[in-house]
């Protein structure tokens, strides 16, 4: 017995020492890479979104969707390639009764396994909850929420060539001054293709605080001191975003001002 | 178990006749003793049964199992429940079914002290390890066959034959669906067989019933867990379990079959290995006590 459990442990370590060997002697091989997936999701989800569709009693084909994405894994600096649950994907598509967000597509989450497989969650603000209400007004499971597919580790690998641009908010959602008036405010860029960068313009009432220039990567958070101190006695603070990578927020931004 | 039901040999007695039955001779012992074995009619009868409550169960479930694949239309969809017991069995379940014969099939010679007096019947080395072998892979497809069918057959008669969501959103036909959900049970067998081979070599090698069984299984988890790693990807083609999951891409559009292709190599390559390993290892051995 003891020869026998001998002979197990040396042909685990045997198995073990052989796969670290594959993997020091390798790269980036694996078989998930960003357009496979962007190829399988998108066709994946005009199939469930037309479903949803037929669910809700209007005619929707899968083509007429056309469906665009951008898929992106654990931010800007990494490869897109591998399994995990850090795939993000930004999608946009045509229905004329859904109108895309000003950014243009919704953000969609992903978690691919290594067996090419893959779990998606949906934006709910654009293809709802949970559960839906058919035609015939009962509760049904809504199809596109949550989904799962799997894409062929031999297909198409090269590049689909879709790309959006990074969208930037305004994170902080009150402007707290100090004892001199300064102040700062937090800006967040999402997944996008080359991050944000801009101008942004600050008045506070009446007043022209001047502008601050901001350049973020994708995926990242940055805080900005305001250009001068914010004015005994305002209100408000108003940001003008304006744009020169990426998309910002389409109206000015408005924010109290704490302790005022 | 009754290896000494070889006693009941045909005796020869004209020399024209000796070659041929003496080709077919050990498989007959083989399957003989098979039949009269408790744990194999056990397990076949589990494989008969045991899906059966599986169906019910799950059935019964408020709250569909998400985490596997086909597992979120499994409680309103027959063929999605028969593919969750799919992915389920191929975890450790096929291994197991069939090295309960072939990981005991030769070390239960050893246990009983049985050897000599199997080799002293008119009968090679060479004729009985391929008895042996035709026995514990023939066990492995009836076994197979069985489970498969009382799934399906239990999971679309209690949950129902609604069209099917495939692995690419499409809208899977009833009918289609039955013959994919057929089909993907089948491709289990390359690997299922290969299974059979490494619980042989085993078998041969350890001496020992427990081992031969055991074994496999654990050895099919831990290639389990090394294919769901994200880093070693570069390995996963060489893993026996690997095969379990090329049935994906039936159910996608435009169908793939790849994994299929490459899966059905590695099966046979692990076969090859394992059944030379085994069959060398048994020619060498010097068989002298028992």
């Amino acid at each position: 017995m003891r020869r026998t459990i001998l002979v197990i442990l040396a042909a685990l370590v045997a198995v073990i020492a052989l796969g670290s060997a594959v993997v020091a002697t390798s790269g980036d091989t694996s078989t998930v890479t960003r357009p496979r997936l962007e190829r399988s999701l998108t066709t994946n989800f005009a199939n469930q979104y037309a479903d949803q569709a037929r669910i809700q009693g209007r005619r929707i084909t899968p083509a007429s969707l056309h469906a665009k994405a951008m898929c992106d894994k654990a931010g800007a600096e990494n490869n897109d390639v591998g399994p995990g649950g850090d795939w993000n994907c930004l999608m946009s598509w045509t229905d004329p009764e859904v109108p895309m967000p000003p950014e243009g597509y919704g953000k969609f989450e992903l978690n691919v396994h290594s067996n090419d497989c893959y779990t998606v969650g949906s934006p709910s603000k654009l293809t709802g909850f949970l559960t839906m209400t058919d035609a015939e007004g009962r509760e049904v499971t809504n199809p596109v929420f949550e989904f799962d597919g799997c894409f062929d580790p031999n297909g198409d690998n090269t590049p689909t060539g879709v790309v959006f641009p990074s969208l930037l908010a305004v994170a902080s959602t009150t402007i707290t001054p100090d004892a001199h008036g300064n102040a700062g405010v937090q800006l967040t860029c999402g997944s996008g293709a080359k991050g944000c960068a801009g101008t942004i313009a600050v008045t506070a009432g009446d007043t022209k605080l001047g502008t601050m220039p901001f350049h973020l990567a994708e995926e990242s958070t940055q805080t900005l001191q305001l250009p001068a101190p914010v004015p005994d006695g305002a209100a408000e603070v108003t940001f003008t975003v304006q744009m020169s990578t990426g998309v910002g927020p389409p109206k000015p931004v408005t924010l109290p001002v704490q302790g005022s | 178990m009754s290896a000494t039901t070889t006693a009941a040999a045909p005796v020869d007695t004209s020399p024209a006749t000796r070659r041929h039955p003496g080709a077919l001779a050990p498989l007959r012992w083989e399957i003989r003793k098979l039949r009269a074995q408790y744990r194999a009619k056990a397990v076949l009868i589990g494989a008969l049964v045991l899906p059966v409550i599986v169906v019910v169960v799950i059935q019964g479930q408020s709250r569909p199992p998400k985490d596997t694949l086909f597992g979120r239309f499994a409680t309103d969809n027959g063929f999605a429940l028969s593919l969750l017991v799919l992915g389920f069995a191929a975890q450790w379940v096929l291994p197991l079914l069939t090295a309960v014969v072939a990981g005991d099939i030769f070390a239960s010679e050893d246990q009983h002290g049985t050897w000599k007096t199997v080799l002293t019947r008119s009968t090679s080395r060479a004729q009985l390890f391929w008895a042996k072998t035709l026995t514990a892979c023939g066990f492995a497809v009836i076994v197979l066959a069985v489970l498969a069918t009382s799934t399906i057959v239990s999971s679309v008669l209690i949950v129902g034959h609604q069209p099917l969501t495939g692995l690419s959103g499409q809208t899977i036909p009833a009918a289609e669906a039955l013959r994919l959900v057929a089909a993907s049970w089948a491709t289990m067998l390359p690997a299922m067989l290969g299974f059979t081979c490494l619980a042989i070599l085993l078998s041969v090698w350890s001496r020992n019933p427990a081992v031969g069984i055991a074994a496999p299984v654990v050895i099919g988890m831990v290639m389990q867990l090394v294919g769901a790693l994200g880093g070693v990807e570069a390995i996963r083609p060489f893993l026996l379990t690997t095969p379990f999951e090329a049935w994906h891409g039936l159910f996608a559009d435009p169908r793939f079959t790849g994994p299929l292709t490459e899966g059905l190599i590695t099966s046979a390559a692990w076969c090859a290995v394992c059944l030379g390993a085994a069959f060398v290892m048994l020619r060498r051995r010097d068989i002298t006590g028992g």
